[in-house]
């Protein structure tokens, strides 16, 4: 015995085909309502009807596929046939509308922009610097790098950055429209350390309430980082810890299929101070650990688990640097 | 020289090496391809190297209108993604204003691609787009009217063939066509090459109650990818 139903009709029919008893949906025709049945029937519940048969014959199992093998299922009229059209087409721009309620993709977008704002900085910062120390030759530019940028968008011309840099005055001059554009180069050099300023800040806010414990035990950005390149929370919280290791490295993993050593630990990992300022033969055992660490995190982040505290994750940490000193030297080789 | 052009069934046709549908939207295109006026009747041109599908009916060795559902039918399309297949499908199965009384299930995973799916379908009824997982079979199938005539099935997941053979079984009706398009690269890295992968496919295609009618490899017009034909013989009819 089982329920048959779709948006409209329910049915329940016994093992030689006889329908024992029927629903229709007949209440307000209204778009509006069919668009709920509709949302209902997309996450896996029964219709109304199809529950009401459900309570009346708890013996019968509802089979969402059952109305489709059905030979004696009504055929739609032209009206219903228009009437689900155009709810499954307000259901479907509805669906676009709440992607935006997914932290997921909001973080994606943040923390994409994040990288893509990171890498423009690291080439018209560094172009910025050359062009300045271009033009005036004994600045220091390894000492007053920080400075460069501010000093020349801040300038009328290349003589008074020269001052505010402590340089001399430069014998050979840009044109004005050279300097325009030097100028110009280090404004934009500026307004992305703005944006970039702004944008870590959103992402930390929006880590610290969407990965808290994994945001607390490898700091907000990375754990975006991590969300981001799995593809989303869930599917972070799936992972083995050793593909989470290596999450990012897919480089260096795609070299390991090809024979090469694999890769110790991912580059999300790699930017912890824990990993990068401990000797090169401990960084792969910290990284295994904290990837493990880094996965009950998510997962309790996930699944809903009791948020990890400070003197929890200051224990972590203690234990990572715990296996550091074991190992003071590197392994001899045999 | 203008090459006559062969019907391969209602509102498409082939035209040398040039596929057309017959515009349900006269006026409009769907992405930029070109239209042509014959008479009273707007034809729209159906690109191989935008679609699976276009491209299988070029290659394939058998009747071309073999691999196409006919006016009137009811369709699923898995991975409808921004719709340009779709669009041509919806051509033949419904024509414009649906007169043929088609139905075709369109369903999309991400809201990006549905974006421009539900634009189209607010031309074309008789398209129902759905923004679900087209693995989840119960989460689409109380929308459908019947039993389907023609499923394509084109997916970026791994187990493409797996998932193909369990949804074809429960929502493709006797007699019905089943097209999978299948994209080497998006199986698992570690499961051999594409060759293998294509070939692995196939033997479970084959020991699947699906009868197997034609591996297309349709590489010259799109990379990685093989087009297989299937037809479910079981199972009762519903119409």
């Amino acid at each position: 015995m089982e329920i048959r139903f779709d948006w409209k009709l329910s049915r329940v029919v016994d093992e030689d085909g006889n329908v024992l008893d029927q629903l229709e949906w007949t209440s307000s025709h209204s778009a509006n309502s069919l668009v709920e049945r509709l949302s209902d029937l997309q996450s896996g519940r029964l219709t109304p009807e199809a529950r009401i048969l459900r309570d009346r014959f708890p013996d019968a199992v509802p089979n969402p596929l059952g109305a489709i093998s059905d030979g004696n299922w009504p055929e739609l009229t032209k009206e219903e046939s228009e009437m689900l059209s155009h709810a499954s087409l307000i259901l479907a721009k509805r669906g676009v509308a709440n992607a935006a309620t997914d932290p997921d993709r909001r973080l994606d977008m943040l923390s994409s922009a994040s990288t893509e704002l990171r890498s423009s900085w690291t080439t018209q910062e560094s172009r910025a610097v050359e062009w300045a120390g271009l033009f005036l030759h004994d600045l220091d530019l390894d000492g007053r790098r920080a400075e460069i940028p501010l000093c020349i968008a801040e300038s009328e011309n290349i003589s008074e950055a020269a001052v505010k840099l402590g340089a001399s005055i430069p014998e050979h001059l840009p044109t004005d429209s050279e300097w325009s554009a030097m100028n110009s180069q280090a404004r934009g050099v500026i307004s992305l350390s703005e944006r970039l300023a702004l944008n870590e800040q959103a992402t930390r806010e929006l880590a610290t309430s969407h990965v808290p414990s994994l945001s607390s035990l490898i700091g907000p950005l990375g754990a975006s980082r991590m969300v981001v390149l799995a593809g989303g929370r869930e599917r972070l919280a799936r992972m083995p810890s050793g593909s989470l290791q290596v999450l990012g490295a897919s480089g260096a993993m795609a070299a390991h299929r090809r024979g090469a050593p694999p890769p110790k630990h991912s580059p999300v990992l790699f930017s912890m101070p824990l990993v990068s300022r401990s000797p090169r033969w401990v960084r792969g055992k910290i990284a295994r650990f904290l990837a493990g660490k880094c996965s009950i995190a998510v997962r309790i982040d996930h699944f809903g688990g009791q948020t990890w505290d400070e003197d929890q994750v200051r224990a972590i940490h203690a234990q990572a640097e715990e296996i550091r000193d074991k190992f003071p030297k590197p392994k001899k080789r045999g | 020289m203008p090459r006559k052009p062969v019907s391969l069934g209602w509102g498409i046709r082939r035209e040398g090496r040039t596929l057309w549908s017959r515009n349900s939207t006269r006026g409009k295109s769907v992405g930029n391809e070109r239209r042509k006026r014959d008479g009273r009747i707007e034809w729209r041109q159906w690109d191989p190297s935008r679609s699976k599908v276009a491209a299988a009916l070029l290659i394939t060795s058998q009747k071309a209108s073999e691999l196409l559902p006919g006016p009137g039918d009811t369709c699923l399309y898995l991975g409808a993604s921004s719709g340009t297949t779709v669009s041509h499908i919806h051509d033949m199965v419904c024509g414009s204003n649906n007169h043929h009384n088609g139905q075709i299930i369109a369903v999309e995973i991400s809201p990006r691609m549905m974006r421009d799916l539900s634009s189209l379908a607010e031309d074309r009824p008789g398209l129902i787009p759905i923004l679900t997982d087209a693995r989840e079979t119960p989460s689409y199938a109380p929308l459908m009217r019947e039993k389907a005539h023609w499923i394509h099935q084109d997916l970026s997941i791994a187990d493409q063939a797996e998932n193909f053979i369990t949804i074809a079984k429960s929502t493709l009706q006797a007699g019905g066509i089943g097209l999978l398009s299948l994209k080497a690269a998006s199986e698992r890295h570690s499961e051999g090459d594409d060759f293998s992968r294509f070939s692995s496919a196939e033997k479970l295609l084959k020991e699947s109650e699906l009868e197997l009618v034609e591996r297309i490899d349709i590489s010259k017009f799109q990379d990685q990818h093989v087009v297989f034909v299937v037809k479910l013989l079981k199972g009762e009819r519903t119409d």
